[in-house]
């Protein structure tokens, strides 16, 4: 396994040189003229070539190539071009913040969706069953932004049971104003998990081993609990494993409204401005993030699943 | 300082609309409704139990004074205080050498870190700052003791070299190029490292520690104005060399606050400063504008500043919540959103729930104009001058102006806003006038007779607008409006890099943009159509007169006078004419401020205000109960 997990690191590497070269190529079709946007309003055309080779644009294509791709090897993404601040810093800044709205809500709506999937097929057909189906594609067919401009106006800002927004760096003061935005990450993540796990768990409630086990005479609760959720693990552990780099990059609506200094308000940001060291960061962050949260997928399947052999 | 934006300003959600669709989605409909609230109780009851409901309000000995802004402060950096909320937090640390009068209008100049206002030489060209003594610069470990060292002349040398230098690629530069004699000489010889920060530089001299003397190339009335604005305030050279890339985070100024810690800063969410004890004697104005006093903005005349013990601003970027914070007394003044104003304003006034409360609104005009620029460079529309008169004639503002900023604004008749000499209330410009008549009859003169060419081409032109949806929106207006005549419009919706590079490298036909002042005086419109300041510099239209070029000079070389203002009036005239823009609005900013501050009175330019601000705890503590 360790042969093939090193196989797969290396195979990042040729991904991530497609994954620059295509960042690369996008931003300088559709990225604007960064250096027009950084001289200001009143620039003369001698301030914006002074701007431009500051930000290193007056050099070739190729030239600019070799430098993004030398920061990748030395993760020296350097400074902002918008705020001038390390990227570095704005990293580890925003990734506590993201993480402590994210990991939580994700945690806790996985377990709850799992164990809810499982009652909906364990009484597959009953009223139960069928009311968890039709409340999953009724929740995920309001717009999240309904949930947060509902839930922050009904229960912050006139019921008073939240702050309305705010931060507090600290660990302890923090949960205050994360409880709300929990919530209702929690609630949007409900319909399209259920439904996922009800649909792989229901997959497998009707395999032969099921049958088998259910015909050596063992309680349904047991054939779920020992033999159906196990092998359903396979399929969940992708699709959860898959999720994760999202708690990464977190949620951009949910930050700007509950004020959390998260990782997703300072991409947009830097998007909207055309901050190509900050984008570049980012783009290479994430596509690193999803290769190892796929190669974790792939090495928890034989973990889960002793007939998997990796290699 | 405003950098130039795309009309709309930021996107708006709806948030009736979106209320309305939720209550929808939650009225009860059987068991499915039953279990989504059984599962919204249980998590709501979880999270009352972690968090326990009850919250203290106001303290009655906190005088602290909580402002929310819309954007994330970028950094504190004088130099790069170049979007108005760094600018305005750089602006409560670090001071210049002059200031605007708080309540003086039209704004008026007064000395701030000078003694007095500088001695100007007969030619105009060199100007004298005497600097107050005793002036310190915050405490810090920047200084050999951890004391703030006294401010001097040789301060503000340093610091606008260090705007000069092009290595420091300040947007603020601008204030200051080709003004002061020998200071781009300065700047290139840095650039190719043949000069340091000690190479003298003959515009900026230190005869003694306290004595600035500062020579100008040529006329610069505007000098005084742009002294005023952050970019030119004084650093310290022994924070910048300990800090040294790192100093935008670390600020050492002499304004009235201070950032005490780093910990004071939590990046893009809050900045808490503090008084700082060592501030320059400091009072507030004894005289105002007729009707200040019966508005009780001279109670505290003569005042020792600052009054409130801690600034707190907290950015929040989207409108709801930070309007539901200012309502709750979380912030001391407000704005308005565009989906809160018609349940907040009736016929021009608060309404009476809101009044009760003891919340007041202040209604201002800004110093701006909004407008489509037209590019005069385009073989068609740059030729055609009865095509540009006839679709400015074809455009309503009025409807414009209601129903994208909810009335909160007026027509502009040319580029001069209100409030700012040379304004003219009574003129009419005769191609803004709105009647779809009348413009199709202007373009039956330009040759298009129902938009259309001889050969029976219809005229077509591209519009570029930003990407929001308010921005979307109202280019689909002006094209409806356009159509109205037989002009079909595309549109372009783009982020704001790719507007600009549009817009700076000419291929922009048409563009919806709006420029704010950065000093109140026409000028700093009129070089808006000065063929000199062609793009990338701030003529986006690249309109070319000559006579106009002629009047812009000779007016750069006028005080504010009777005369000055008459060349303003002639240039209008001009522009007017010609049509290089579609004047749009010149837009109204409706504030709130709760009951408990005082001394509330909005300023379009300088960000000093906070310090004139003074919040009355007790009262806060009472009527926050109310909130």
């Amino acid at each position: 396994m360790i042969g093939y997990a090193i196989r797969r690191i290396l195979y990042m590497i040729p991904i991530l040189f497609g994954v620059t070269i295509l960042t690369f190529t996008l931003f300088n079709v559709f990225g604007g003229d960064p250096a027009r946007r950084y001289a200001g309003k009143h620039a003369t055309e001698e301030q914006v070539q002074v701007i431009r080779a500051e930000l290193g644009l007056d050099r070739s294509l190729p030239a600019q190539y070799v430098y993004f791709v030398k920061q990748i090897a030395t993760f020296d993404y350097g400074r902002s071009w918008a705020s001038k601040q390390l990227i570095s810093t704005m990293i580890t800044d925003g990734i506590g913040a993201t993480l402590s709205l994210t990991a939580p809500a994700f945690a806790a709506s996985t377990i709850f969706c799992i164990l809810l999937a499982l009652f909906s097929v364990y009484g597959r057909g009953t009223f139960f069953d069928r009311g968890i189906v039709v409340t999953c594609l009724g929740l995920m067919s309001i717009s999240s932004l309904v949930y947060i401009l509902a839930l922050q106006y009904l229960l912050a800002f006139r019921g008073g049971m939240f702050p309305i927004s705010g931060w507090d760096p600290s660990w302890a003061g923090r949960w205050e104003y994360l409880t709300l935005p929990w919530i209702i990450m929690f609630v949007l993540s409900l319909g399209p998990n259920i439904l996922i796990f009800r649909t792989v768990i229901m997959d497998e409630a009707f395999q032969d081993y099921a049958r088998t086990a259910r015909a050596k005479g063992l309680a349904e609760k047991h054939v779920y609990a020992k033999h159906i959720l196990k092998n359903a693990m396979i399929p969940i552990i992708t699709v959860v494993v898959i999720e994760m780099p999202v708690l990464i990059s977190g949620s951009v609506l949910i930050e700007n409204f509950f004020g959390i200094p998260g990782l997703g308000g300072t991409m947009i940001k830097a998007l909207n401005d055309s901050d190509f060291p900050v984008i570049k960061a980012f783009t290479v962050m994430s596509a690193v993030v999803y290769m190892l949260f796929n190669l974790l997928s792939d090495l928890l399947y034989s973990a889960v699943d002793p007939r998997v052999k990796l290699g | 300082m405003k950098i130039f934006e795309v009309w709309s300003g930021a996107s708006q959600h709806t948030v009736k609309s979106a209320i309305k669709t939720t209550n929808k989605a939650f009225r009860p409909r059987g068991n499915t409704a039953t279990f989504v609230q059984v599962l919204l109780a249980g998590a709501v009851a979880i999270a009352m139990a972690i968090t326990g409901c009850t919250k203290k309000r106001f303290d009655a000995n906190d005088n602290t004074l909580n402002i929310g802004i819309r954007a994330n402060v970028k950094g504190l950096d004088p130099i790069n205080a170049n979007d108005m909320y760094s600018a305005t937090v750089i602006a409560q640390i670090y001071e210049g050498l002059v200031e605007y009068n708080y309540l003086k209008r039209p704004f008026a100049v007064q000395p701030a870190m000078a003694e007095a206002l500088p001695e100007i030489s007969a030619d105009g060209l060199t100007f004298t700052f005497k600097i107050k003594k005793g002036i310190k610069f915050h405490d810090n470990p920047a200084f050999p003791d951890g004391k703030g060292r006294e401010v001097t002349a040789n301060d503000f040398i340093y610091s606008w070299k260090r705007l000069a230098d092009p290595r420091n690629t300040s947007e603020g530069w601008w204030i200051l190029d080709g003004k002061i004699k020998g200071l781009n000489e300065w700047a290139t010889a840095v650039k190719a490292e043949k000069a340091d920060y000690d190479t003298p530089v003959e515009g900026l001299q230190a005869p003694d520690s306290h004595t600035l003397v500062v020579k100008l190339t040529g006329p610069y009335h505007q000098l005084m104005n742009v002294l005023t604005m952050p970019f030119a305030a004084a650093v310290p050279k022994e924070a910048v060399a300990k800090y040294g890339k790192e100093f935008l985070n670390n600020p050492v100024g002499s304004g009235p606050y201070m950032l005490k810690s780093d910990k004071d800063w939590v990046r893009n969410s809050k900045i808490t400063l503090q008084k700082n004890p060592n501030y320059r004697p400091a009072t507030y104005p004894t005289e105002g504008m007729p009707g200040d006093a019966e508005a009780g903005l001279l109670a505290d005349a003569g005042k020792s500043l600052p009054f409130a013990d801690k600034l707190v601003f907290t950015e929040i970027i989207e409108d709801q919540p930070r309007w539901q914070n200012g309502l709750k007394g979380n912030f001391d003044y407000f704005d308005i959103p565009k989906d809160n104003f018609d349940s907040t304003i009736k016929d021009g006034k608060l309404v009476p729930e809101l009044q009760a409360k003891g919340i007041k609104l202040h209604i201002d005009p800004s110093l701006d104009v909004t407008y489509i620029g037209i590019n005069m460079t385009d073989p068609m529309l740059g030729k055609n001058k009865a095509l540009r008169q006839a679709m400015s004639m074809a455009f309503d503002r009025e409807t414009q102006i209601k129903k994208f900023a909810n009335g909160r604004g007026i027509p502009a008749q040319g580029p001069i806003p209100p409030g700012i000499a040379g304004y003219d209330d009574s003129y009419k410009n005769p191609h803004t006038q709105f009647s779809v008549e009348a413009a199709k009859a202007k373009l039956a003169e330009a040759g298009f007779p129902g938009g259309r060419s001889k050969d029976g081409k219809q005229l077509e032109f591209t519009y570029e607008g930003g990407s929001d949806s308010t921005a979307r929106q109202q280019a689909e207006f002006f094209a409806q409006r356009m159509d109205a005549i037989g002009i079909k419009i595309n549109i372009n919706a783009n982020s704001w890099p790719q507007l600009q590079e549009k817009i700076k490298s000419k291929k922009a036909q048409l563009f919806g943009i709006a420029w704010g002042a950065d000093y109140p005086d026409a000028q700093n419109f009129f070089q808006l159509f000065y063929s000199k300041n062609a793009p990338p510099g701030p003529n986006d239209s690249v309109f070319t007169n000559a006579e106009f070029d002629k009047l812009y000079e000779r007016s750069l070389k006028l005080k504010d006078s009777a005369e000055r203002t008459a060349l303003y009036h002639q240039m209008r005239d001009i522009v007017a004419n010609e049509t290089p823009w579609i004047f749009i609005s010149h837009r109204t900013g409706y504030r709130l401020t709760h009951g408990w501050l005082n001394n509330f009175k909005w300023t379009e330019v300088g960000y000093d205000y906070p310090k004139y601000w003074r919040v009355d705890a007790k009262k806060r503590a009472e009527l926050g109960q109310k909130l």
